[in-house]
């Protein structure tokens, strides 16, 4: 029996089409699973089911009925209800009353009915008993728990609305094997109570655990569904691939540099917060690519290593000499360069002319006191030129100019006075195609002069199309080194989507 | 034996810990004490039962006013108009109660009339805030301008005088007790039950993360307006106490009572941003304010200086709040 069905939903955020055409049919007592990449639209089909967000078009069927769902509280009431991969916990309430929050009990209308509040809580914390870990109570405050802790709370929050469509948008991401294993019995459960269940998680051997039928999106498309009895993880991985698998070939173009070539950047055991074991080296000359799924540690070792989150321990060699990255004003002093994608918070310094974005390092490198501004707009030109930026002048403000060209005045920033590293965190986040492909020539140069550089993307098609090698990483630590021919889509998925 | 009592010394900090975690008004009500020694030792008098009646007479007005703000800040909100509902809601009863005559029953009608008034100055903060989603900050200064010119349109200078029945039973005794004890025992019991209310616990919500509290399903308009809705009694409630205090009309009497009344609300323990406080918090502010200003009088400041005094200390009251409270949850 079919319980839930979408005939041609679609919807688009600005140019970009999140999802389009999407038909599902979710059916009574099952657990169905989607599948697909970065980027691929489960989250927008889910939260389109869930409410928070409108579709453009298309529709949507209930047991066969119509249904509008107008927000989260409407498709509440057709008893739909969903997990939030980030959460919709209020941080200083306790469990118990976010476990009801938006269903709690009154007693003469008003007031808050405590003991049917408690009994309810306690009734959802026991189907974890054992698990939940160390200073879980009903009256502990949210913002004591550890995230596990905190991801059990959202998924008893979400199992007390006793909906008959539940959708699990990356449940399990924080949980530990136990937790896990005590999470699938519950689901087992409701399974057999008739409800239907729509599972999001990027762990192969969770999906094949716990899913009935799987229906991979590949690029807003719902590629196919199948029975999980009738396929394997190598299938599903093909099906995420799709056909245009081209391998890496691109940067075969020119010459890799061989190991004959002196490091850059050598990193030995760095852990800290996020991720755990880090060894890699970085040549001079070679793009190294960082890869995997979202925030699985790419980021946080960059930073690191820039110095904005001191690591644990470890041992990190800059051109043969030990660096300690206490603070991004030592790291940056040694010649390490740091480009984050989120230009508007880290980047650029908004409503200041464009000289003030570019000189900023050098200062700090050149320990200058004084700013001359013919002397710096003499060193500030030929950097900006180098890269190609267009703009009226240095004096116009760097919110005059596109984002792409916004990105590249930050890049020069670091190319006065030339670093010996240059990392990159998905530097083209939020850029036009045709500045992507300037931008990424001019790295590949940047790399040609000697330079070592780390590029972490979270779209796979630069990556393959960019970097010389492919750390990918997956649960906090490098899982597989990718070379040469090896670097494919499909290596790179599966490697990413292993179980942790 | 060392091994025996880290254990338990680390108990009792933790023991602690979670006393100032759940009480966040600890830091405050320290605080307090200390200044209420003060002012026993700079004027013994101070303490004694008319003294106390003289000062909660005086800040009862500023503990209900500080509670209005509590609710809407509970939320992440700000109500910059609370003083001015306080002015407009203090004009409006006396002249009803001069309208209607004067006795027992008017004054009953009128304060009727007064809640109604500040329930809707409420709503209207509400909508232009909640349901407009115009920026908090200015949507209610603007509306504190609105009320302030309703104010002076109904009484356009100060001095009218309120009906004796009213101010003689607020500066009064019943069976000995000075009236404003049953005041402070009657709004201390409406405040147990509001602390339990559904409203109360979604407020807190909201003001955690609009966002999350949307996708759980609550209805955060709606909530938001009921913070300022409650916010607009409770300075009618203010405006009462400061009518039997002053014994007369005043278009222009709570103005500055508006960020006295936010200052109070942070001097209690609560977050600007919302989420995290107590309405006994705020009640603790608004006291603490009283006692500094008391304070300041008593150990004989040369008028001329007040003003910076009272600053000064409310500055210190505030920093002794936040090291408190941040030493004793670390």
């Amino acid at each position: 029996m079919i319980k839930l069905k979408l005939n041609g939903v679609s919807k688009a955020y600005g140019a970009t089409k999140a999802l389009s055409q999407a038909n599902l049919d979710i059916e009574a007592g099952e657990v169905h699973v989607l599948m697909g990449s970065n980027g691929s639209g489960k989250s927008t089909l889910s939260k389109i089911v869930a409410g928070s967000v409108k579709p453009d078009s298309g529709e949507i069927l209930l047991d066969g009925q119509p249904i509008t769902i107008t927000g989260p509280q409407s498709a509440r009431s057709h008893g739909i209800a969903i997990f939030y991969q980030e959460l919709s916990l209020a941080a200083h309430r306790t469990v118990a009353e976010n476990i009801s929050l938006a269903n709690l009990p009154s007693r003469a209308g008003i007031l808050v009915d405590q003991e049917t509040l408690e009994e309810r809580a306690q009734h959802y914390v026991t189907l974890f008993d054992g698990v939940t870990g160390d200073g879980f109570s009903l009256d502990a405050v949210i913002q004591d728990l550890r995230a596990d802790q905190r991801q059990l709370v959202e998924i008893m929050k979400t199992l007390s609305t006793e909906a008959s469509v539940i959708i699990f948008d990356e449940a399990t991401s924080a949980l530990d094997r136990a937790q896990v294993d005590r999470f699938f019995e519950i689901l087992r459960t409701l399974k057999q109570q008739g409800r239907s269940i729509i599972f999001i998680s990027h762990r192969m051997d969770e999906i094949f655990a716990i899913g009935d039928r799987v229906t991979i999106i590949r690029d807003g498309k719902i590629v196919g569904t199948k029975r999980i009895a009738d396929t394997n993880p190598a299938e599903i991985i093909t099906m995420m691939v799709g056909s245009h698998d081209e391998a890496g070939a691109k940067p075969a173009g020119h010459s890799a540099p061989t190991g004959a070539v002196a490091s850059a950047l050598s990193v030995q055991n760095l852990t800290g917060r996020g991720f755990k074991d880090i060894s890699f080296t970085v040549r001079k000359g070679e793009i190294l690519g960082f890869g995997g799924l979202h925030g699985q540690g790419q980021s946080a070792v960059l930073r690191a290593l820039f110095g904005a989150i001191p690591p644990t321990s470890g041992k990190i060699d800059l051109d043969g000499k030990p660096l300690d990255p206490a603070n991004p004003r030592q790291t940056i002093r040694h010649g390490v360069a740091y480009v984050s994608g989120d230009r508007a918070r880290e980047g650029v310094i908004t409503g200041r002319p464009i000289l003030e974005n570019v000189m900023p390092i050098h200062y700090l490198r050149d320990r200058m006191k004084l700013a001359h501004p013919v002397v710096s707009a003499g060193k500030a030109l030929p950097a900006l030129q180098a890269l190609r930026t267009k703009f009226a002048g240095l004096g116009f403000p760097i919110s005059s100019l596109s984002g792409g060209n916004q990105q590249k005045v930050v890049i020069a920033r670091w190319l006065i006075d030339r670093p010996a590293v240059l990392l990159l965190d998905d530097p083209t986040k939020g850029i036009d195609l045709s500045a992507k492909t300037d931008l990424f020539a001019l790295i590949r140069k940047l790399a040609e002069e000697g330079m070592g550089i780390v590029l972490y993307a979270s779209e796979d098609a630069e990556l393959l199309d960019n970097a010389d090698r492919i750390l990918v990483f997956n649960g906090g630590s490098i899982r597989r080194e990718l070379t040469g021919a090896e670097r494919t889509r499909y290596n790179l998925y599966q490697a990413a989507y292993e179980a942790a | 034996m060392t091994m025996a009592s880290a254990p338990a010394r680390s108990q009792n900090r933790s023991a602690l810990k979670r006393a100032f975690e759940r009480y966040p008004f600890l830091p405050a009500l320290i605080i307090l004490v200390v200044l209420m020694v003060l002012n026993g030792w700079f004027q013994p008098r101070s303490l004694s039962l008319s003294g106390v009646t003289g000062l909660i007479k005086t800040y009862l007005a500023l503990m209900f006013l500080a509670v209005a703000q509590t609710y809407v800040i509970y939320a992440g909100d700000i109500d910059l108009s609370a003083g001015a509902i306080v002015s407009l809601v203090n004009v409006v009863i006396v002249a009803v109660m001069t309208a209607l005559g004067g006795d027992g029953l008017s004054v009953m009608a009128a304060l009727a009339v007064g809640i109604a008034t500040g329930l809707a100055c409420g709503l209207v903060n509400g909508l232009v805030v909640a349901a407009l989603r115009l920026q908090a900050i200015v949507a209610t200064f603007a509306t504190s301008i609105f009320f302030t010119g309703l104010a002076l349109y109904i009484q356009p200078v100060a001095g009218t005088p309120a009906p004796a029945a009213f101010w003689r039973t607020y500066g009064g005794r019943i069976l000995e007790i000075p009236f404003v004890f049953y005041a402070v025992v009657a709004f201390a019991i409406l405040l147990v039950v509001l602390v339990r209310t559904r409203l109360s616990l979604r407020l807190l919500a909201v003001g955690d993360g609009q966002q999350e509290a949307y996708q759980s399903g609550l209805p955060v308009t709606a909530i938001r307006m009921g913070g300022y809705a409650l916010c607009g009694v409770f300075a009618a409630l203010a405006a009462f106490c400061i009518t039997g205090d002053t014994a007369s009309g005043d278009p222009l009497v709570g103005g500055k009572m508006t960020l006295f009344s936010v200052a109070a609300v942070v001097l209690g323990g609560s977050a600007l941003a919302g989420g995290y406080g107590t309405v006994v918090g705020s009640m603790i502010g608004a006291l603490i304010i009283g006692f500094i200003n008391s304070l300041v009088f008593f150990v004989g400041t040369p008028s001329e200086w007040q003003n910076l005094v009272q600053g000064l200390a409310i500055l210190l009251a505030l920093m002794a709040g936040v090291l408190v409270g941040r030493r004793a949850r670390a």
